[in-house]
């Protein structure tokens, strides 16, 4: 059984930032692996240490410093990676979900996997949609945010799976295989990864790989989205004290909690 | 200083266990002198516990740039863990250098697993700076040697399974010193008093007695006469691992005086906005940035493979970063005012900590007689 996962290297804005038009300079950003994605990760390299899954594939689209980020999944334990990108990729403004679904579809169609784990959302632009999109597109059956994985009942071509609704409230789902799984954090525990498995991971194969190799071309990342503005939302704070000893700042807290509608019945 | 794309990997990934799984139990662990053996598991999940052994065994084989950046990082977590993590990797170092094909295989895999943890006995009441007048003694009868004698400041005292300890074959003869494996469950050995120390309160340093402790001969590791030649061959390495964990320990003193410079206001403005704050910081980040490049330039050199050279520069890179973390964790405290001097901040563990780094492994006065001596050609 072949498990693909797909991993990206997300942004993160530094403490001080600054937003010129609709982009934070690079100067303010730092990168890793994107959260949801370590977990997917971690989902699949449990599968292949069960001896359920043969292969683990990690597939991202970014540029050659993302090989950083995606070299750590390999160390945790994927067996190779691909990555995209060429330069309409590096043109592109912004990557919409449908442009991301063409990408990762003919990825998928060329890997053939039993079971594709995607992070619920990116860090960063939060979509939150690649997965499902991608299951659309392929034909495969899915399940988002999915909390837990029967890793015996994949093995019979069904998976099994728990997700998380609002409201505290969590259902189970039976999922035909070949399925696109998006993965929500606190699946599992994702691991660190060791150093001998850096250091193997050095040798493990990244394939760079461009839209042609892929059969696309520079149309298939045209955006039918645009960003028109970018700003960070005004904030208030509001701090309220509470003065004397602990009981009577306590007995205040709960009065306040109790007028917000904290316990309320 | 360009990192290959391994090491960089290396050091992210030690960074984030030292902030995620070393610094939240740092300041438990010293007050209630416990050392956290779930960590020392994790760092063996990391294969941190077979830096020193070869890939053969299972270990990782760091070359020294690596290994002065693992030191770092985990100091920049905490310190006692650090240690004791560089005194494994003494033995281990010891057992891989010395021991015959059998010990190796007996006791590295299980090393490398991290346990047994490993401990480096060199030090005696009477014998610090100056080992060559140790009195312990392994006298060779028939196929085992018999050990009598008391060592001291025995880093993973109480935790360790194996030691390395250093002993006379003949107590009459100064150079018959030499270097052996004693299991710790061996009859005759027992673990003495642990110390109520100032600092790295969580490091587990006790004594340790032989009393007519026998093991065989097989655990002899150096060549009788060339126990303490191979010591100091071993203590340049660990004098780089201390010099980069006082890097890591300044490092941090430095981390948390900034935030609280620019979160502290007095007379209506943060601190980080006076000249005298800010002259300390700048000060501060270069001890830390020199520090660091000296350790860095002492691992290149021991990568290269130059024996006094390196000896040369460890000894640098442990006297001035150590005494350079001193400094920084006393302008840290004084930055933090009143409550640098509580345990409500982590500044006071640093300074209580940094002391140890100008003491052990060769005290500040030790580094600065072995690079006199180089300088003046005496050691030619």
């Amino acid at each position: 059984m072949k498990v693909l996962v797909t991993v990206k290297e997300v942004a993160a804005v530094e403490d001080e930032f600054q937003i010129a038009g609709t982009s934070i300079d690079e100067t303010y950003l730092e990168y890793d692996l994107n959260e949801w994605d370590d977990y997917a990760v971690e989902e699949a390299v449990q599968l292949q240490e069960a001896g359920i899954a043969d292969e683990v594939v990690a597939v991202t689209i970014g540029p050659e410093r993302s090989e950083e980020t995606i070299r750590m999944a390999l160390a945790k334990g994927a067996d190779r990676a691909v990555r995209i990108w060429d330069d309409a990729l590096e043109g592109a403004d912004l990557l919409d979900v449908g442009a991301k679904t063409a990408i990762l579809e003919k990825v998928v169609e060329e890997e053939d996997p039993d079971i594709v784990l995607s992070g619920v959302q990116a860090d960063d632009d939060g979509f939150g949609a690649t997965g499902v999109s991608l299951a659309d597109a392929l034909g495969y059956e899915w399940a988002a945010v999915v909390n837990h994985l029967d890793q015996d009942s994949v093995e019979s071509g069904t998976a099994s799976v728990r997700r998380e609704l609002e409201g505290g409230v969590e259902e189970l789902t039976d999922v035909e295989l070949p399925a696109v799984l998006t993965i929500q954090t606190g699946i599992n525990e994702p691991r660190y990864a060791s150093l001998r498995g850096i250091r193997q991971a050095q040798r493990k194969e990244i394939a760079p790989k461009t839209l042609g190799d892929l059969g696309l071309d520079a149309a298939a990342v045209e955006n039918e989205l645009e960003l028109t503005d970018m700003y960070e939302p005004e904030t208030e704070s509001d701090a309220t004290y509470f003065e004397g000893g602990p009981d009577e700042a306590a007995g205040q807290l709960a009065d306040l909690l109790r007028e917000k509608g904290v316990g309320a019945q | 200083m360009n990192l290959s794309s391994e090491q960089a990997a290396v050091r992210d990934v030690v960074r984030e266990f030292a902030a995620e799984e070393l610094r939240p139990v740092a300041r438990e662990c010293d007050a209630e002198q416990t050392f956290p053996e779930d960590v020392w598991d994790g760092l063996a999940e990391l294969d941190l516990t077979g830096l020193t052994v070869p890939e053969e065994y299972g270990g990782y084989d760091a070359d020294p740039v690596t290994y002065a950046i693992i030191n770092e990082e985990l100091a920049h977590g905490m310190l006692a863990v650090a240690t004791a993590l560089s005194v494994h990797g003494l033995a281990t170092s010891c057992i891989d250098e010395f021991g015959t094909q059998d010990v190796r295989d007996e006791w590295l895999p299980e090393m490398v697993d991290g346990r047994p943890v490993g401990a480096f006995a060199l030090s005696e009441p009477e014998a610090g700076s100056n080992p060559a007048e140790m009195s312990t003694v392994a006298e060779h009868e028939g196929d085992e040697f018999v050990l009598n004698g008391k060592k001291q400041w025995i880093t993973n005292g109480r935790r360790a399974g194996v030691y390395v300890v250093f002993a006379k074959t003949d107590r009459d003869d100064p150079g018959s010193i030499t270097q052996f494996l004693v299991p710790a469950d061996t009859d005759g050995v027992s673990v003495g008093k642990k110390e109520d120390k100032l600092g790295l309160r969580a490091s587990d340093t006790t004594t340790l007695i032989f009393e007519d402790a026998r093991i065989p001969a097989k655990y002899q590791l150096t060549e009788e006469g060339r126990g303490l030649s191979a010591a100091f061959q071993i203590l340049t390495g660990g004098r780089i691992a201390i010099g980069a964990q006082s890097v890591g320990l300044a490092q941090a003193a430095l981390d948390a005086a900034v935030e609280y410079a620019q979160q502290r206001e007095q007379f209506e403005q943060p601190i980080a906005d006076f000249q005298a704050i800010r002259h300390k910081l700048a000060e501060m980040q270069t001890k830390v940035t020199a520090g660091r490049l000296l350790t860095r330039e002492a691992a290149q050199k021991k990568a290269a493979g130059a024996g006094m050279e390196t000896a040369f520069l460890a000894s640098q890179a442990k006297y001035f970063a150590s005494e350079a973390a001193m400094d920084v964790a006393n302008e840290a405290v004084q930055i933090h005012g009143g409550y640098g001097y509580t345990t409500d901040f982590p500044v006071e563990r640093f300074y209580r900590d940094a002391k140890i780094l100008t003491i052990y492994e060769g005290t500040t006065e030790i580094q600065k007689k072995i690079i006199a001596r180089h300088l003046l050609g005496d050691d030619a």
